[in-house]
């Protein structure tokens, strides 16, 4: 979790600067049905280009796709194409290009920043739009994704519906398909033209995410209902969605129970939520004379918030030490070194305050501990935190355990909660 | 009227002997044979001689010495100089001054249980351990077996002794080079190079050094985040660097204590200062690396002062307050 996973990377790569990719992986091309041509013939004047500019030097900051959901113009696209607009309403605008190339400037109505989408209005009165209504699609079923890759021009791949992901902490739709950076916030549908999600990332390799159309349903419906009124300042509103959404996956989470693993003689929390991915490793070897295991999970998913914060990831790892040959002081050593060691997430000062720690003795019902928190404040959405529990296991002459909780862009109130059932949690036998 | 003659140690100011000039003539220098012996050696043994020439002025006169007489105020070497009340010859380094036999004296200080500021001692310093051969040997030899000891505790690979071996001495050389400028500074401004005096020192700071490192890794262990350790560092660290010039200037110079203490004082604060003015502005510096601090050490689970986790929430909204600090700031 050092670097986000190479999916959003690539969006955001070309999100940042788009360089045509003229050897990128041919979309499905070869005999196309007869259907996709129509397809396109009838949707296509439907979809946007977004691009997101920065006033200063007018260039483009980053592109995405958008499609038209209303007659009056309001155009559904990803949270992640017009993040810069949230941060910095100051320095970037984000403008609509139209099939002739001609371009308007739009502005956000609403986010949902824990789905990845957002409704901007362009003012444009158009009957060309698409009902957004409920996902309707079996597995194999053929769809067609519409965006602009890569700044390529706008574009259709074919491909088919492979259901929701099952483990995943934001509901998702696998499309087997070839979304490429660019394509985000544009439509996947159906031959009828009807929404079945809207494109948000890929794992490469015709492996795709879309969100599903539901959620884009309900935003647009919140943005379009009378009364309805855009913020004045969108930050609050995203760490209030982040914190409301939170606040459901980890009330359970290191609860009574969560599954947990013995590591030596060391009982150690595993795999807190279906959503988590958990990997272990042993390492002995004749040149060191000790010898050590790791066991770590972490979500598998985030929320983007900006740039390269995400927010939304919980990380546990565990390591293992023990020893037979190195006497108690040497081995305090080495166990000590592996407790100072740094393994946090990076920051940069523009969004995130200096960490601050505190150090305590503590005991639980099982073993003394040593713990240390950290803890860090987001500086532009409001009240989320990034802490760090690292936790060792104190008492034993040839044997330690090192346990690191991570959490990412969370409330104050799941940092206490989950820290301090974390630390009664890890227990010796 | 009997001049006195004041012999005056030209670097330290002191004055070892005063001399009523009865009977004339009179010789000086460095060897036993002479009416005044001066231990300079700068000074010939028979280096010159007090009379009155034909006119019945008091003169000094040079016997051909090898560095000669130097009068007062002027830098050029002279066979003979006349003396009155108040004037001064040097020779060697030693200054010979002539005085009134009539000039007053102040009363004597009442010799109370409290010494009060008495001059020093006349006695060349640094002559207790730091001059002793085997006292020497053994600090030094704890010195680099401590540090070679130390590194081995440290080390947690199989094989550590070429580490061992390079602790041990890499201490031995760049204690040697230490102690080596100041003995070399020593030989300039006392006439002795006393290396191993210098070594030892050295390596008794390194041994205070390691035990107070090692009894705040302790103390830290047992009670994290105590504003103690902290000042001991901070304290400790300015005694020992104060001690460390005090020492080396004990065997280098001709200082009195309390100068020697003084300069040490100094030293240590003047590092204090430049410590502070680094640590200020690190700590107001952004930084997305986290301070996992403290050396954890083997001791057994009813030892070790706890908590309940339950207090460990108290900690957290601690750090929530001053993070929330942070980045109202901006």
């Amino acid at each position: 979790m050092h670097s986000p996973p190479a999916r959003l990377r690539a969006l955001r790569a070309a999100l940042l600067a788009v360089v045509a990719l003229a050897a990128a992986a041919p979309l499905v091309a070869q005999e196309s049905p007869t259907a996709t041509p129509t397809v396109f013939r009838r949707h296509a004047d439907r979809v946007i280009k977004i691009q997101v500019v920065e006033a200063g030097s007018g260039a483009k900051a980053g592109i995405g796709s958008g499609f038209f959901v209303s007659g009056a113009g309001h155009v559904v696209t990803n949270y992640h194409v017009i993040a810069p607009l949230i941060h910095d309403p100051a320095r970037y605008r984000a403008e609509m290009v139209d099939g002739r190339g001609a371009a308007r400037r739009v502005s956000v109505l609403a986010v949902d920043v824990v789905h990845d989408l957002a409704v901007v209005h362009t003012g444009l009165r158009t009957p060309r739009h698409f009902t957004l209504g409920p996902g309707r699609a079996a597995q194999g079923d053929r769809l067609y994704s519409l965006g602009h890759p890569n700044d390529l021009g706008l574009s259709i791949v074919e491909g088919t519906y492979n259901g929701h992901l099952q483990h995943t902490l934001y509901p998702k739709i696998h499309f087997t398909g070839s979304i490429n950076p660019g394509m985000s916030g544009g439509p996947t549908i159906d031959a009828a033209g009807r929404v079945v999600g809207i494109n948000v990332s890929t794992s490469g390799d015709q492996v795709s995410f879309l969100v599903p159309v539901e959620r884009a349903t309900a935003l647009v419906a919140r943005a379009l209902a009378p009364g309805y009124r855009p913020p004045a300042r969108f930050l609050p509103e995203v760490g209030k969605q982040i914190r409301a959404y939170q606040d459901v996956y980890l009330r359970e989470m290191f609860a009574g129970k969560t599954k947990t693993v013995e590591l030596g003689r060391y009982r150690v929390v595993t795999e807190p939520a279906p959503f988590f991915r958990c990997w272990g490793d042993a390492r002995r070897g004749k040149e060191q004379p000790y010898e050590s295991v790791d066991h770590a999970c972490s979500t598998d998913d985030y929320v983007f918030i900006a740039g390269d914060q995400m927010s939304g990831m919980v990380e546990v790892q565990h390591e293992l030490v023990t020893t037979r040959s190195l006497n108690p002081s040497r081995f305090f050593a080495l166990y000590s070194s592996i407790f100072q060691r740094d393994n946090t997430p990076g920051g940069d000062e523009e969004h995130v305050t200096s960490w601050r720690c505190s150090t305590r003795n503590v005991r639980n019902a099982s073993t003394p501990l040593r713990a240390v928190l950290c803890l860090r404040r987001y500086r532009k959405v409001g009240e989320l935190y990034d802490a760090v529990l690292k936790v060792a296991v104190l008492g034993h002459r040839d044997s330690g355990l090192v346990s690191t909780l991570t959490l990412s862009g969370v409330s104050y109130e799941n940092v206490d909660r989950l820290s301090r059932r974390y630390l009664e949690r890890i227990t010796w036998r | 009227m009997a001049m006195i003659l004041e012999v005056v140690d030209a670097r330290g100011g002191r004055v070892p002997m005063r001399l009523r000039l009865d009977a004339l003539p009179l010789t000086v220098g460095r060897g036993f044979a002479n009416d005044v012996i001066l231990d300079d050696p700068y000074v010939d043994a028979r280096h010159a001689r007090i009379a009155l020439d034909e006119s019945g002025a008091l003169v000094v006169e040079d016997l051909g010495s090898v560095n000669g007489l130097v009068a007062q105020g002027t830098p050029a070497r002279r066979v003979q100089v006349a003396v009155g009340t108040g004037a001064e010859v040097r020779v060697g380094r030693t200054l010979l001054r002539f005085r009134d036999p009539d000039e007053p004296v102040p009363p004597a200080l009442p010799d109370l249980p409290e010494p009060v500021a008495a001059p020093e001692p006349a006695r060349p310093s640094g002559s207790r351990w730091t001059t002793s051969v085997w006292a020497q040997l053994a600090v030094s030899a704890a010195a680099v077996g401590a540090m070679a000891g130390t590194t081995w505790l440290e080390n947690y690979q199989r094989s550590s002794a070429s580490e061992v071996v390079s602790a041990g001495m890499g201490f031995v050389m760049l204690g040697a080079i230490w102690a080596g400028i100041w003995a070399v500074a020593g030989r300039v401004v006392v006439q002795r190079f006393r290396f191993f005096g210098h070594f030892a020192v050295a390596s008794a700071a390194l041994l205070a050094a390691i035990a107070v490192t090692t009894l705040n890794q302790w103390l830290t262990f047992f009670f994290p985040d105590n504003p103690v350790s902290g000042l001991v560092e901070i304290g400790v660290g300015v005694g020992l660097a104060a001690a460390l010039v005090a020492g080396h200037l004990s065997l280098a110079s001709s200082m009195p204590r309390r100068r020697r203490w003084r300069a040490g004082i100094i030293t240590g604060a003047v590092m204090l200062g430049l410590g502070g003015v680094m640590t200020l502005v690190e700590d107001e510096g952004f930084s997305d690396v986290p301070q996992f601090a403290g050396v954890l050490k083997p001791v057994g689970p009813g030892w070790i002062p706890t908590a309940p986790v339950a207090e460990f929430g108290e900690e957290a909204a601690e750090l929530r307050e001053q993070v929330d600090e942070l980045a109202r700031e901006e």
